[in-house]
């Protein structure tokens, strides 16, 4: 790989941000140690799986633990016309409400957001 | 296609949980006029609001109202929903916030991803660094952040760095700290999983202040996905030209690697850990010559712990300046704790020096989980001490956390509420650091020793007052005598529930009774007659049958057979047995 | 110029040079802070605690053996806060320590009793917490108590960073922290070369040489045995200080009082040294002249060293002197030639050595050869502490003793037998026997000063009829690394030998500061013990082995030549490579 100078840091700033800032659809699950315990693998493998069968236009992500480990596996979910949420204590039942409500219904999923980070 | 969401959640924990009951009130008005097709009503599992009645928070604009009654509903549709009007009234004043700097891109950027970290502005400090600030200049800018090391001892991060760079040397050295090892504490381990470049960048800047080639991540080795992710993190530096030779392009050199710690609590203190790259015991020496000076192989060598480090790209990036207005006078900047115990919310809280613990405890993490009073709040881990109740509107910061006889340590806080007894739980602290002491020096070796036998003694309902004398001089001879600070400070849990807590002490001595029925020698389960149904269960749940009698008779427990498991209070459904 | 500090220890005020210690600094005032692990022959270890002292304005308190003094301070060394501190720390290694002194064989000359009696201490204050664990008495010369442990590390040092023998380290933590050779096997299993460094720098009973006075007194009570003692050169110089003198050369006290021991023959190994040095230097001048074996050669009168050797430097054996250490010659003449002339049946002899040293005590079994004379060559070895419990014992008043003369014939010395106890002495005893051997002309000026001196690694030249030869010697295991791996790299690449000749002794400062030897050994000592050695040299009429008459006679009565059959027979051994720590 090319070994970056000042300016291309600086270029791949841009870039990078531009398109991390764009309108795409994601999720998000937290998968660090706290996740993983309590059972963030399951729901991230399950996510990847289901949207692939189900065939629907959103990217799965990973990313380090938020700090409310009390209600891991957290899911942060990102749709366009919906504001971004973080549904707690996910599991595969939550996940699936989280595909075919939030998703696909465009409907945040009763009893399981934890609006806890600000 | 909804333009609005409210989320709301009952937050009265006094009463029955009312958000159903709302929830379906204020649908039926939106109902009532017809805009519940274009606001979505959610009842939300938490709503990051606590003891503030019902809550509801509308989306996108982040207007959050508090102790909203069914009255309400009418005005906050007709003017905040409908005409974009707050409700001065029933707007939520936080107390506390989070304030997110070491824990910035946690839980948002995916860890193993350089690009993501290079679009939250990431290495954008170190190209500063290299480009305009140089050394001098940095530890300037260091110096007037006035951060201070954030593993323990609070000494200030540039005096450690210009002392390193002061002396002349071939070689230097810096490490990073990452043997976290305070039970209860976790936010090294998180910062390295989530985002273990904003370390990396930090130790980079580090090795460039004191002109140091080479370095180490010293991590414990219990952190395998820490590690994992670091080991990613290195690569994907070394590929992009942020390691090894001519860094970014300048005649800056530097090469990590990752050392992993056998698991040893002591290895965190600085000289220990040192001896332990070494390949050699871990066992503390002693100070001076201090590690700036002589560390690493004999050579200068600056240690740094995880959360400090991830603070130095954002102070590059942001200027001294912008860190220094954040804390107190003393404290500058944020301090992340790993909030755990009996609270509602465990879990990582970052915070701006001089955040009260209240406000931790009660408006950031939502108080106890049981609904029980706090009784207390332990800080420092081991080395720590509690803090009661009364004075847990102390503002946070290194001094005053000493003043009450605790410290801000690596930043573990347990809360506890009554259910915690204050001999046990020290007996808890001093047994770790009895199982962790290198055994080198004498005080800490046979002091701690000694000083859990009397614990152990106390909470088996053998102790006698003299005991709490000869505890307060072991704890004066293992702070004074004690070489390194695991000794100095193994009896700060002892000595502080002595001071604050003397007569919950002298309760289990004088009447071998434990107010928070946890010290099992001194517990009796009984079976309370009147509230008993006669079920039978806890007779087939009983390990050890000390439980006898007949569904006419009633059921009695045999104190000489009973092991004080607590099973049956466990599998009671008529909460018959008492615990005393 | 070195930077001076001013600053105040009990209120007074003084200067002295950075990097002083509080503690130092303190002892020029005349104040003594209570220490327990400092050893004044190591580095601070800073293991207990005692020596803690204030600085006005810091509410810590400091190691005073570990902290240098520094501008501007103002120390107390005592108050009544410090003291009770200090008591509390005494009591706590109490109650971790068996407390059986009478019982002990430190008992009067325990550092740890000491400081109870200085402070005062007369009952237990906490309870008392004493590890199951059991005493290694593998050795054969010096056992491993654990229970008496109180963890100071000058064990660790002395072992890992003076012998770099690596025996022992500090296993476990906390409480259960104790000191073994490393994977908890026996001693006798481990690196230990049984130089005894450990036993002499113990503070406690943790460390002590294994007490054989008991067979001996058996001995010397058997009417039908035969007892013959001999005593090592660093031996006479050191008993002194059991009884309060330093320094001081007591060799003709020794002998009167080893008679009013009981023994019936009083010899020197001295002699025997003077007998080694007629093998050593013709097996010098062999390889140098004839090529039959390669040089360098390499001395091999320190049994650990021998034991050091074969395990990790065991590619090194075809250089060493087969010339045994000269306390088993000794032993084999007494139980021959001495038997003979005296028509005494040598199964009835029976042989003491007095020794600096406790890694006699494994040489003497350490393989057939040490049965040379067809018995055991020598019978018990006794170490310097072990005689002067002895002389107690048996109710000698040591000051008022006569001066008296040792038996004939293996008693007389030359000058250079005596000089073997000090570090360099075998190498200048040889090469003043060497260049008579070479030359054929005696030299004028015996003293070689080079060779002297507590220098870890001393390398010089000696010119020998225009022969440029040179020489190294060291002392203290640790040095040796550095030679020897000169010469391995020489052998490697087949150059030319960085050395002809090299003299190795195990303890730091040879035998005069041998593992057997007086407690609280320091270089000052050290120094002192070999200087008596000198002068007993310097004061000699014959100083080179090969012109002491006693010599000249032995050869011709007994033995024919150096090197010759029956030398060979009784005088000499082998080494076995025992690879398994090489390094």
């Amino acid at each position: 790989m090319n070994k970056l100078t000042p300016s291309d840091l600086e270029k791949m700033h841009k870039a990078s941000k531009a398109s991390s800032d764009g309108p795409k659809d994601w999720i998000k699950v937290g998968m660090s140690s706290c996740g993983i315990a309590a059972g963030a693998e399951d729901v991230f493998n399950f996510f990847i799986e289901e949207v692939k069968k189900r065939n629907l236009q959103i990217e799965i992500k990973k990313c380090g633990c938020a700090g409310a480990c009390y209600a891991e596996p957290l899911v942060e979910v990102s749709v366009s016309g919906l504001p971004p949420v973080v549904y707690g204590a996910v599991n595969k039942e939550v996940a699936t409400k989280i595909l075919e409500k939030h998703v696909i219904s465009k409907m945040l999923v009763n009893d399981c957001i934890f609006e806890v980070l600000g | 296609m909804y333009t609005k969401v409210i989320l709301v959640k009952d937050t009265d924990l006094k009463r029955e949980d009312k958000t159903r009951e709302f929830y379906t009130h204020l649908l039926d008005y939106l109902r009532g006029s017809n805009l519940h097709a274009q606001i979505q009503v959610v009842r939300v599992a938490d709503i990051g609001v606590y003891d503030e009645g019902l809550v509801l928070k509308i989306l996108p604009d982040k207007i959050v109202y508090c102790n909203v009654q069914d009255s309400d509903i009418k005005r906050i549709v007709d003017s905040t929903l409908d005409q974009g009007k707050v409700i001065g009234d029933l707007v939520f004043k936080p107390k506390a916030k989070q304030h997110r700097i070491v824990l910035r891109n946690c839980g948002k950027i995916n860890p193993e991803s350089i690009e993501e970290y290079i679009a939250c502005g990431g290495y954008l400090g170190l190209k500063k660094v290299l480009g305009e600030l140089g050394q001098q200049k940095l530890i300037e800018e260091i110096k007037i952040s006035g951060i201070r090391g954030r593993g323990g001892a609070g000494y200030p991060t540039w005096m450690k760095w210009n002392f390193a760079r002061e002396v002349e040397s071939a070689e230097k050295f810096v490490i990073c700290n990452a043997d976290e090892g305070d039970p209860g504490a976790y936010m090294d381990r998180s910062v390295l999983e989530g985002d273990p470049h904003s370390v990396i960048e930090g130790l980079i800047i580090a090795a460039f202040a004191i002109g140091a080639s080479k370095g180490y991540f010293y991590i414990r080795a219990e952190y395998p996905l820490a590690v994992e992710r670091i080991n990613k993190a290195l690569k994907q530096a070394y590929d992009y030209g942020l390691l090894g030779q001519n860094i970014l392009g300048s005649s800056f050199n530097l090469n990590l690697e990752i050392r992993l710690g056998a698991g040893a609590f002591v290895c965190g203190e600085e000289t220990a850990l040192i001896s332990s790259i070494e390949g050699k015991r871990g066992t503390p020496h002693p100070r001076p010559p201090y590690p700036s000076v002589k560390g690493l192989w004999g050579k200068p060598t600056v240690i740094n712990n995880v959360e400090t480090l991830a603070n130095i790209p954002a102070i590059v990036s942001n200027g001294g300046k912008w860190f220094a207005q954040i804390g107190t006078l003393t404290s500058k900047g944020t301090k992340v704790f790993a909030v755990t115990g009996k609270v509602k919310n465990s879990g990582l809280v970052e915070i701006a020096m001089g955040a009260t613990l209240r406000e931790i405890v009660m408006d950031i993490c939502g108080g106890t989980l049981s609904g029980k009073p706090i009784k207390a709040v332990q800080t420092g881990g081991p080395s720590g001490g509690v803090i009661p109740e009364a004075l847990l509107d102390t503002p946070v910061d290194y001094e005053n956390l000493q003043k009450l006889g605790s410290i801000m340590g690596s930043g573990g806080m347990i809360v506890m509420d009554e259910d915690d007894c204050m001999v046990d739980i020290p007996k808890f602290y001093l047994g770790f650091c009895v199982e962790e002491s290198c055994g080198k020096c004498a005080p800490c070796r046979i002091g701690g020793f000694q000083m859990l036998v009397y614990l152990n003694k106390i909470s088996e309902g053998k102790g006698k007052l003299e005991d709490l004398e000869q505890m307060r001089r072991l704890a004066q001879a293992m702070q004074k005598a004690s070489l390194c600070g695991l000794g100095q400070t193994a009896s700060n849990p002892v000595v502080s529930t002595l001071r604050y807590f003397e007569t919950e002490y002298n309760e289990h001595i004088l009447n071998k009774h434990c107010p928070a029925a946890k010290c099992n020698s001194l517990v009796t389960y009984t079976i309370m007659g009147d509230k008993c149904k006669r079920c039978g269960l806890c007779v087939t749940n009983c390990p050890v049958q000390a439980i006898s009698g007949d569904k006419e008779k009633g059921y009695l427990i045999a104190p000489e057979k009973c092991v004080k498991c607590g099973r049956c209070v466990d599998v009671c459904k008529f909460k018959a047995i008492s615990k005393k | 110029m070195t930077k001076i500090v001013k600053a105040k220890i009990n209120g007074i005020l003084l200067r002295v040079e950075a990097g002083t210690t509080i503690l130092e600094a303190a002892k020029r005032v005349q104040i003594k802070i209570p220490t327990l692990c400092k050893h004044p022959d190591l580095p601070p270890s800073a293991s207990c605690g005692i020596c803690i002292v204030k600085n006005k304005g810091s509410h810590k308190m400091l190691r005073s053996c570990c902290t240098p003094l520094e501008e501007g301070m103002d120390i107390t060394t005592h108050d009544p806060e410090i003291v009770e501190i200090r008591r509390t720390v005494i009591e706590l290694i109490l109650s971790n320590h068996p407390n059986d002194c009478l019982k002990c064989a430190r008992n009067n000359e325990c550092e740890l009793q000491k400081l109870t009696a200085d402070f005062g201490i007369k009952e237990e204050s906490f309870p008392q917490f004493l590890r199951d664990l059991p005493i290694d008495r593998s050795t054969k010369a010096v056992d491993l108590d654990p229970k008496k442990c109180i963890l100071c590390g000058r064990c660790v040092h002395v072992c890992q960073e003076l012998q770099d023998v690596w025996a022992l380290s500090f296993l476990e933590r906390g409480m259960k922290t104790r000191i073994s050779p490393a994977g908890d096997i026996q001693l006798a299993d481990s690196p230990c070369v049984r130089c005894g460094q450990c036993s002499a720098h113990c503070p406690t009973g943790a460390f002590v040489e294994q007490d054989h006075t008991a067979s001996a007194w058996k001995a010397l009570q058997d009417p039908d045995k035969y007892c013959v003692v001999q005593i090592a050169p660093a031996v006479r110089v050191s008993i002194g200080e059991a009884f309060g003198y330093t320094g001081k050369n007591f060799t003709k006290k020794l002998y009167a009082l080893l008679r009013r021991l009981g023994f019936d023959a009083v010899f020197d190994t001295s002699f025997a040294a003077d007998v080694t040095i007629m093998e050593e230097a013709s097996e010098f001048e062999e390889r140098l002249l004839h090529g039959k074996s390669p040089l360098p050669l390499i001395t091999t009168c320190c049994p650990s060293w021998v034991d050091f050797m074969e395990k990790f430097y065991p590619d090194m054996i075809e250089h060493f002197s087969s010339c045994k250490s000269p306390h088993e010659i000794l032993g084999v003449l007494s139980k021959t030639y001495y038997a003979e002339k005296n028509k005494i049946d040598p199964a009835k002899i029976y042989m003491v050595s007095i020794m600096p040293c406790t890694a006699k005590k494994y040489e003497i079994t350490r393989n057939d050869e040490m049965f040379a004379s067809g018995h055991q060559d020598i019978d018990t070895v006794l170490c310097t502490r072990e005689l002067a419990r002895m002389i107690r014992q048996a109710g000698i008043d040591f000051d008022s003793l006569p001066d008296e003369e040792c038996d004939s014939i293996l008693g007389e010395y030359a000058g250079a037998g005596v000089i073997f106890g000090a570090t360099g002495g075998v190498m200048e005893a040889a090469l003043r026997t060497a260049h008579y051997f070479i030359t054929g002309k005696e030299l004028k000026n015996v003293a070689f000063e080079n060779v002297r001196g507590l220098k870890g690694v001393k390398e010089t030249e000696v010119i020998i009829e225009g022969k440029k030869l040179k020489i190294a010697i060291a002392h203290g295991l640790s040095n040796v690394e550095y030679i020897l791996k000169k010469v391995r790299e020489a052998k490697k690449n087949g150059l030319e030998m960085p050395y002809h000749f090299i003299e190795v002794m195990a303890c730091p400062g040879g035998c005069v500061g041998g593992g057997g030897q007086p407690y609280m050994v320091t270089d000052e000592l050290r120094i002192k013990r070999a200087q008596a050695l000198y002068e007993d040299d310097d004061h000699k009429q014959v100083r080179s082995s090969h012109q002491n008459p006693y010599i000249k006679r032995l050869y011709q009565e007994f033995l024919g030549k150096p090197l010759g059959e029956k030398s060979e027979k009784l005088l000499h051994t082998r080494y076995k490579a025992r690879p398994i720590y090489a390094k």
